[in-house]
């Protein structure tokens, strides 16, 4: 199971890294929002497979139980139970993950409304390369000698 | 209590106190900063505060020295007084040089260090982990510095009145700014000369260099001063860095950091391997950037942009000889008189490295016009001598088979020499700039118009010249002595006694063209090379003080020369009547192996005749001689000038160059980069941990376990590969939602139901943003679509760095932890530990989390502040978003801002509803 899990992970993450690396800032924010995807499926993986070893499988049951305590957990022992820390962990990371998009998308509108492109070269080259060429005349002069 | 006190007085005499020497040391940056609270006109009272600073550091030093005595100064043995005595009273015909190197065969066994290692001042503790801590070392060498350093400090302050003058509005706010930079300065470099630990004495090192920096840029819109200035900052500061190399090697080597414990154990450090000659070297660039040794002298005549005041205190008499005393601080630990040497290359490279010096400084002064730079190149001359004396200090040599111990004779005495007549020549250089000219050519006959200035300034020449009747008469004939001795079986310091002559007769030559052209005489700099001269004069980077200034009446006035007349007043005390002069400073001296009585006087040099007096006698002709000629009396121009600025301007272009090709503004270069370097270092610990490629295997003969898990497990990743296929921006929303619900489905079979109802909610309100985001937003230009390599390039780093992040994963779960902290959680989240009565019976539980939903305990009472931080992003999110849209704010104006807000709060209520 965790083979499987290592495989959606590859495949977020690359196409995450995929989308990142091209040129448009809306697949960048789609690669953002894969990537964490990505990250939470991992860490899902790490806390190991759901199901359940041979020797406490029953006819019925083949997963471990929900980190959930009742009747039907009777010890909460990890043998029977899947680890609850990394539910916890990706819950927050969901959430946080939400702000992030909404903020993205909003600087994507503000982005698009300021610059009227979304194309990250066009958008890394302008504001840059004029800061550059100003360095370029007056490197070292600090700012307010008389000349 | 008399016990105490006794035991208090006798380690009162074992380590002297610090507090007078730290006062001594601060008091004059305490007093220059004094006179910022002076108002501006009160110029009198400026410059008596100003000057009691290094008044009272002067007296505090003294009175240091006379409480405690000069660190490791031990009066010579009798016996050694006689049998010098003797062999002085019984000499005949004999040249000197030999007897003398008799005289010290007859008491060899003390001829190997006659002073004994000096001890430090008790601590004052700063740092104490770092080995730096407040603590001073006033032996001969150090001592003798600070009195130098406070005594031309006060002459100092008096000539800046005189320089800058009182009367103008300008020359209030000069002298104003002015003293307390100088009193920054002068307390730096009292640090640097009483130092006892290592590492003070370089922090101390760089104030000088910061002060010196601060001292040559002082005219602030002097573009050329300011490059200067920039120019002897960087070389001395990264001279210091050298130093700071060196002093950590030779700290952490021998683990003593200061001067006066390492001095202790000189004799018995661990030379074997090369540590302790590389700390020597790299000390010793930095003892020889600060020194202006070849190549590294370019600063010291550039950094003659400063006011004539700095130019004589820290570029003649004082700062630049902190490299000088450094060698001079080093010289008993890294050379074993009689022992051999330390670090054998000592004397060779010291030697040469000051002759050549000496030479060039010496041929390049005569080869200038304005005073300034003459007598910049004298002192980078004069300090290259003084280098070659420490560095012959390291020859010792066998005669008649004994070990006679290295050639170094009454060190102060030189130092003190050049200081006493630089220092006047600089102060009546810049009395004659501010009247006339600084151009040599320019002064014809400037002697009838300012006969005092024009007086000391010649009878300052004329010790420069080394005449006989001055200090630096016998000056010459010590260093003459100490290469006559150390060639003895070495041939090839002949040429070290070439150089010496023609840089002496150089300096003759200067001191003649000097008499010649300020009393009009014959020969002299004439008007005839005039024309050609005056345009270069402002070319250097002067210090653009105006020229031409009527003199001032009254004592103001005469304070521009005034303040030299009692430093040569000295150079002729110790030429005339060498007794008082080694009452004055024979204490401080540390090694007197053939003069060990003091100065030699001038009748006794004369009447002991021997290569060192004939070689004398031969430059003082020639210098004559190539004074009157014809030659070299044009402009040269140093192409050491060159280095700083091609250095400069290399390094700035290689980091321009850099710049452009790593920050070239490109994100998808950098995060190319990032990756690659990860990529690069988890190859690489896998190539160091083979057991990281194990699991991939375990867990592949797993995968199938679970058919439901494959399933799903397909759907994500097919969903996520055809992600990309689309070029529909509509269908590559519904598909990054396809595979965020195939993802809750993967929740779901991991068990997880909150995570799978959080991912829901936050799935459908991500998929529906997104699509109402995009239609605000543009389509991609169609005609600009990336190159099919551009993208194969991306799609293979995808893959590549996908599959590691897969495989870490597999690795991460393939661990196998000893407890888990899930079992833990798990275990209180409901109850606490259980209780136990005192009969063993379980009585209760103490209270645990009181949830039977395990994550959400752990998320609200076990992590309770983790989550709070989670929900401040998520507002401050909010926040963002809501100052980000001001149409949409204005939109929303007549109404709550409830709506906007609702989409962004919406996961934060589903998270609460469901904790």
């Amino acid at each position: 199971m965790t083979f499987v899990m290592a495989l959606c992970v590859t495949a977020c993450v690359g196409v995450s890294i995929y989308l990142l690396l091209g040129r448009d800032l809306k697949g960048v924010a789609m690669g953002v929002f894969l990537l964490g995807h990505g990250a939470n499926l991992s860490i899902m993986a790490m806390s190991g497979s759901p199901v359940l070893p041979a020797e406490n499988a029953t006819a019925a049951e083949s997963l471990k139980a929900a980190p959930i305590l009742g009747a039907h957990v009777p010890s909460p022992a990890l043998a029977n139970m899947v680890d609850p820390l990394p539910q916890a962990l990706i819950l927050t990371a969901i959430v946080i993950g939400f702000a992030v998009m909404g903020f993205l998308l909003t600087l994507l509108i503000i982005t698009n409304r300021s610059t009227g492109t979304l194309v990250v070269d066009r958008l890394a080259n302008e504001p840059v390369s004029t800061t550059r060429t100003d360095t370029r005349a007056e490197p070292f002069l600090p700012s307010g000698t008389p000349s | 209590m008399s016990m105490a006190l006794a035991g208090f007085l006798q380690l009162a005499v074992v380590a002297p106190p610090a507090g007078g020497l730290l006062l001594a040391i601060i008091a004059p940056v305490l007093a220059g900063l004094a006179t910022l609270l002076l108002p501006r006109a009160a110029v009198t009272a400026r410059v008596v505060l100003a000057g009691a600073g290094p008044a009272l550091a002067f007296v505090l030093v003294l009175w240091h020295l006379g409480a405690h005595g000069v660190a490791g100064h031990t009066p010579p043995p009798e016996s050694h007084h006689a049998s010098i005595t003797h062999v002085a009273d019984t000499s005949g015909t004999d040249d000197l040089a030999s007897q003398v190197i008799e005289s010290s065969l007859s008491h060899a066994s003390d001829a190997g260090r006659l002073a004994a290692p000096p001890q430090g001042t008790a601590v004052i503790e700063w740092v104490p982990d770092l080995d730096l801590n407040l603590a001073f070392l006033a032996d001969g060498l150090g001592g003798f510095f600070a009195l130098l350093v406070a005594g031309i400090g006060v002459l100092i302050v008096l000539y800046a009145r005189g320089y800058f003058g009182g009367a103008t509005e300008q020359a209030r706010a000069d002298l104003f700014r002015f003293y307390p930079t100088l009193g920054f300065f002068a307390s730096a470099m009292l640090g640097v000369v009483l130092a006892d630990y290592t590492l003070l004495t370089l922090v101390f090192w760089e104030l000088t260099s910061i002060s010196s920096f601060l001292l040559i840029g002082w005219n602030r819109y002097d573009k050329a001063a300011l490059k200067l200035a920039k120019q002897a900052f960087f070389t001395t500061g990264l001279g210091g860095m050298f130093l700071l190399g060196g002093i950590g090697l030779l700290g952490y080597h021998t683990g003593h950091w200061r001067w006066s414990e390492l001095l202790q154990h000189a004799n018995d450090l661990d030379w074997s391997g090369g540590t302790l000659k590389a700390a020597f070297l790299l000390m010793f660039v930095g003892a020889a950037s600060k020194s202006a040794q070849w190549p590294l002298h370019y600063w010291l005549p550039g950094a003659m942009a400063a006011p004539t005041p700095v130019s004589a205190y820290l570029h003649s008499a004082t700062m630049v000889k902190a490299g000088v005393f450094l060698v001079g601080r080093m010289l008993p630990l890294f050379v074993l008189p009689g022992e051999g040497v330390g670090v054998d290359i000592w004397p060779g490279l010291i030697t040469w490295i000051g002759a050549i010096t000496m030479l060039y400084g010496g041929v390049t002064a005569v080869n200038q016009h304005d005073l300034k730079r003459i007598f910049a190149y004298t002192t980078v001359s004069q300090l290259g001598l003084l280098m070659a004396m420490y560095g012959l200090a390291g020859f010792d040599f066998d005669h008649a088979g004994h070990v006679v111990a290295a050639a170094i004779d009454l060190d102060i005495t030189q130092i003190a020499n050049h200081a006493f007549y630089k220092a006047p020549l600089f102060i009546t250089a810049g009395a004659i700039g501010h009247y006339l000219s600084r151009s040599l050519p320019d002064l014809h006959g400037a002697f009838y118009k300012f006969p005092a200035i024009c007086a000391t300034m010649l009878l300052a020449g004329y010790a420069l010249a080394a005449g006989p009747g001055t200090v630096s008469f016998q000056a010459k004939e010590l260093f003459l002595y100490a290469i006559y001795h150390a060639a003895n079986g070495r041939p090839w310091l002949w040429v070290i006694l070439a150089m010496t002559i023609a840089t002496a007769a150089c300096n003759v030559a200067i001191f003649v063209r000097l008499l010649t052209t300020l009393l009009g005489l014959p020969g002299s700099m004439g008007k005839a090379d005039h024309d050609s001269a005056h345009d270069d004069d402002h070319g250097h980077g002067e210090d653009g003080h105006d020229h031409h200034h009527a003199p001032e009446p009254g004592l103001g006035g005469a304070l521009i020369w005034l303040p030299a007349v009692p430093l040569v007043a000295l150079q002729y005390i110790g030429g005339l009547a060498p007794g008082v002069w080694d009452r004055l400073f024979g204490r401080f001296e540390r090694f007197g192996y053939y003069f060990d009585h003091g100065v030699p006087s001038l009748l006794y040099a004369i009447t002991h005749p021997g290569v060192p007096l004939y070689a004398s006698g031969v430059a003082i002709v020639l210098g004559v001689v190539l004074g009157l000629s014809k030659l070299l009396r044009g402009q040269h121009i140093d192409p050491h000038d060159a280095i700083y600025p091609g250095v400069e301007a290399a390094s700035v272009g290689l980091g321009r160059g850099l710049f452009a090709v790593l920050q070239n503004g490109s994100l998808r270069v950098y995060l190319t980069v990032v990756l690659i370097a990860l990529m690069t270092c988890l190859s690489a610990a896998a190539w160091h941990d083979p057991g990281m490629i194990a699991p991939i295997g375990a867990e592949a003969a797993r995968a199938f376990e679970l058919p439901l898990g494959v399933i799903v497990g397909l759907l994500i990743v097919i969903t996520a590969l055809l992600l990309p296929v689309f070029s529909s921006r509509i269908v590559r929303v519904l598909m990054l939602g396809s595979c965020g619900f195939t993802v809750v489905a993967m929740y779901v079979v991991y068990q997880a139901p909150d995570l799978a109802l959080t991912q829901l909610m936050v799935e459908i309100i991500g998929v529906l943003l997104f699509v109402l985001v995009l239609r605000l937003l543009p389509e991609p230009p169609q005609g600009e679509r990336a190159l099919p390599v551009g993208k194969l390039w991306r799609a293979g780093l995808g893959l590549v760095v996908g599959l590691a992040f897969g495989w870490i994963t597999l690795v991460c779960a393939h661990a196998q932890p000893e407890a888990l902290l899930g079992e833990w959680f798990s275990q209180y989240s409901y109850h606490g530990p259980a209780m136990i009565d005192a009969a063993g019976e379980k009585t209760g539980y103490e209270r645990g989390g009181g949830g039977k939903n395990v994550v959400n305990v752990i998320l609200v009472d076990f992590r309770g502040f983790d989550t709070l931080g989670e929900i401040s992003v998520l507002g401050l999110a909010a926040l963002g978003v809501w100052s980000m849209l001001p149409g949409r704010r204005r939109e929303l104006c007549g109404e709550p801002p409830a709506q906007a807000n609702a989409s962004s709060s919406d996961p934060s209520t589903a998270e609460a509803t469901l904790s």
